[in-house]
């Protein structure tokens, strides 16, 4: 029988501040240096004189920088094999951010600036200005150099359409619209429409193709924004831009969404064409009382509404919190799994994961995190037997 | 041109805005330094103060009919009362309707109890020119009360009235200390993204609960409804006890709009305040003009030009554009009415 539970992260773990800072060319302490080599040691990563050499050097040259990414990214990828999983990627450690890495990458964009997320939080916005037009990869490389990093499986985490729509303005085709069609929000709608489809068939689906090419068997779209708006008009339309992206690949595909509004997702989630997993959080809104009861697992409510709306497909299972330091013991994550057990019924269909990526924790904290997943996940296993 | 005697123009074409302002960059770089402890609360306070003068030029010089000092300390609308009430907590984020945006959602512990001026005490009055009349913005006793996570009354309908008694203070302090225009944002009240119908008690309710808030006050006040269709509130709302009427025009079907008679005035939210495409301003006055032509059929009232909701989902340079776009919008329609009105 094939192994149960396999082991996931969602996609982002930090960037080490020694990537951070010798990418932007500044100056590193010797602090930032030790903490290349001590995690360097701890996780056996080969040659890192080499490593040592770049961060010490004053000035580094395109090329180095280049290979700073590929040695973040061969931490990240170690950091995950040593923690135990058994799906890795590379912490998305050549990516700026989720958002800005595709926008940057792609033509009709122009980002306009900060406006506000909350609080003194900000988030730099782009407005689409002409038709988004593909001009080079830009998960490709990132995915061969993961690839050639490990011998086990690769989930590569690809910002969905529908997210990149929803963040950004679109000024092109709602002007473009606006010869057509009167009514303000019949206009908008329309635009956005246009906006999404076009964004998938130019951009996002080249982009796909490639990363099948290169070798990827399974990508997961991630659609934060996907509850934004509830109504049942713009699920629908995220339901279409997910058909229509992954329609016809000869790849696995998955959804990643957190923070939303499961209510909402889980009544169109049965309706995803070709989705073999749903990665959900939960972790964060459990208690963190052991015990299978419904009681202690308070965060699962909403897995039952994803059942009972007739999902069939995987779960990615939230079992650890990315947003405490607390490290979750092997026993309250052997006990998630396990409440969820009995509200699927199903165990092949659970895979054991992170409620979204962990790049706002520590190397440490994430390390703890995830090593104790990988052993709940084998308790698990064994109360099984 | 004897005989022709000109129509006595009863009514008036102004132009403000509706919310909280984008703050500019420089105040954002601050912002986000003062987050990594990198500059003090003094150097915060005092980049509040030149944003907030340049965000009062910005519309003294567009020529509004009202200013804003721009609530450029406001977090989120509902912040300043809920960390200033007591009976109140500051909870978690929640997401601020259907936009990338997330606000702090106020968690009702125990009886709510106003002991000072809120809006008043953080708004820099001092900035305010005196030769506008002055605008202000609070959240309506409805958004109010659903967007609370209510621990302590029996119903929301409960918290809005107890909500609804403490911004009939907070009002009546504004309007003594100057403020001529008092707007209560309203979003939540026509925010329907399931589309199920707004019952008439919850409009009878609203309607009472306005009457509470807006008793005794002396100063022009208006109702904003945004991020949805207005018309779903019809005819109801023109009984609510407000002057104006706020509109999204970008949420309402335009076609539903027209079959009503507006007896108060309406403030047209023309301009998209959530797209950063600048509006072509020739069609704006059409539009404006059409609904105002539609909805005033025996007698037309005051008009409003206007953006649909806060302009803080736009970088500040377009929300000053559309703040230039507003204001010529009201001079035209201003102008061709006084030749053929």
């Amino acid at each position: 029988m094939d192994k149960l539970f396999l082991t996931q992260e969602i996609g982002s773990l930090a960037k080490p501040a020694w990537r951070v800072k010798a990418y932007r060319g500044e100056p590193l302490t010797e602090k930032e240096i030790a903490e290349a080599v001590n995690w360097g040691l701890r996780l056996g990563i080969e040659n890192i004189e080499e490593l040592v050499k770049i961060l010490t050097n004053r000035e580094r040259t395109a090329e180095e920088k280049k290979m700073l990414l590929q040695w973040s990214a061969r931490y990240a990828i170690r950091f995950f094999e040593a923690a135990g999983l058994d799906i890795v990627f590379d912490g998305e450690q050549w990516r700026s951010e989720m958002y800005e890495h595709v926008i940057r990458s792609v033509d009709g964009f122009k980002f306009l600036g900060y406006v506000k997320s909350f609080d003194y939080r900000y988030f730099n916005k782009a407005a689409c200005i002409g038709k988004p037009k593909y001009i080079k990869p830009f998960y490709v490389e990132e995915f061969i150099f993961t690839k050639k990093s490990t011998k086990r499986i690769i989930k590569v985490p690809f910002t969905g359409p529908y997210t990149l729509v929803d963040w950004t303005f679109n000024e092109y085709y709602e002007k473009k619209a606006g010869s057509q069609i009167r009514d303000f929000k019949q206009r908008k709608a329309s635009a956005r429409r246009d906006f999404l489809f076009d964004l998938i068939k130019e951009v996002v689906r080249p982009e796909i193709g490639k990363l099948i090419e290169a070798g990827a068997e399974w990508i997961q779209i991630d659609e934060p924004a996907a509850t934004t708006n509830p109504s049942a008009e713009e699920m629908q339309l995220f339901v279409e831009a997910f058909s229509e992206t992954v329609k016809g690949f000869n790849c696995t595909f998955s959804l990643h969404n957190c923070y939303s509004n499961y209510e909402v997702l889980a009544k169109y989630a049965s309706q995803l064409r070709n989705c073999s997993q749903l990665a959900l959080e939960f972790a964060n809104r459990d208690s963190r009382q052991t015990g299978l009861a419904d009681e202690a697992r308070t965060g699962y409510k909403e897995l039952k509404f994803f059942e009972d709306y007739g999902f069939r497909g995987n779960y990615g299972l939230g079992v650890i919190d990315v947003h405490t330091d607390f490290i979750e013991p092997p026993e309250l994550v052997r006990d998630r799994i396990l409440h969820a057990v009995r509200v699927i019924g199903d165990p092949s269909r659970i895979y054991v994961s992170t409620d979204c990526g962990l790049r706002t924790r520590t190397w440490e904290v994430s390390f703890a995190k995830l090593k104790n997943m990988v052993l709940g996940a084998e308790l698990a296993r064994k109360a099984l037997r | 041109m004897r005989n022709k005697t000109p129509k006595l123009v009863t009514y008036m074409i102004g132009c403000y805005v509706t919310g909280i302002f984008p703050r500019p960059k420089e105040l954002i770089e601050t912002t986000r330094a003062y987050e990594r402890k990198r500059v003090s609360e003094k150097l915060l306070e005092k980049a509040l103060q030149e944003a907030t003068v340049k965000v009062i030029e910005a519309q003294v010089s567009a020529g509004l009919s009202y200013v804003m000092d721009g609530m450029l300390k406001w977090q989120d609308l509902l912040r300043p009362f809920a960390e200033s009430l007591e009976g109140l907590n500051v909870g978690s984020l929640a997401r601020w309707f259907n936009n990338n945006t997330f606000y702090r959602k106020p968690v009702v512990l125990g009886a709510i109890r106003r002991t000072k001026n809120i809006a008043a005490e953080i708004t820099y009055m001092e900035l305010l020119p005196k030769s506008i009349p002055w605008k202000a913005v609070l959240p309506a006793p409805y958004t109010f009360a659903k967007l609370s996570e209510n621990k302590f009354y029996k119903s929301e309908g409960e918290l809005m009235f107890a909500y609804a008694e403490i911004l009939n203070e907070e009002i009546k302090s504004l309007a003594e200390k100057g403020f001529k225009y008092i707007q209560l944002s309203d979003p939540a009240l026509v925010w329907n993204p399931f589309e199920k119908p707004i019952s008439k008690d919850t409009l009878a309710q609203v309607q009472e609960a306005l009457k509470t808030a807006l008793k005794g006050v002396k100063a022009r006040t208006c109702l904003q409804a945004f991020f949805g269709d207005f018309s779903q509130i019809l005819p109801e709302a023109l009984e609510f006890p407000v002057n104006d009427l706020g509109i999204d025009l970008y949420e309402t079907s335009l076609e539903k709009l027209k079959g009503y008679d507006f007896n108060k005035g309406v403030a047209l939210g023309v301009v998209d305040a959530r797209s950063s495409l600048v509006e072509d301003e020739n069609e704006l006055v059409q539009v404006a003009r059409e609904i105002i032509e539609a909805i005033f059929p025996s007698k037309t009232r005051d008009v409003f030009i206007c953006p649909n909701c806060d302009l803080e989902f736009l970088p500040w340079e377009r929300a000053e554009e559309k703040l230039r776009i507003i204001s010529s919008v009201a001079k035209r329609l201003k102008s061709e009415w006084n030749i053929h009105g």
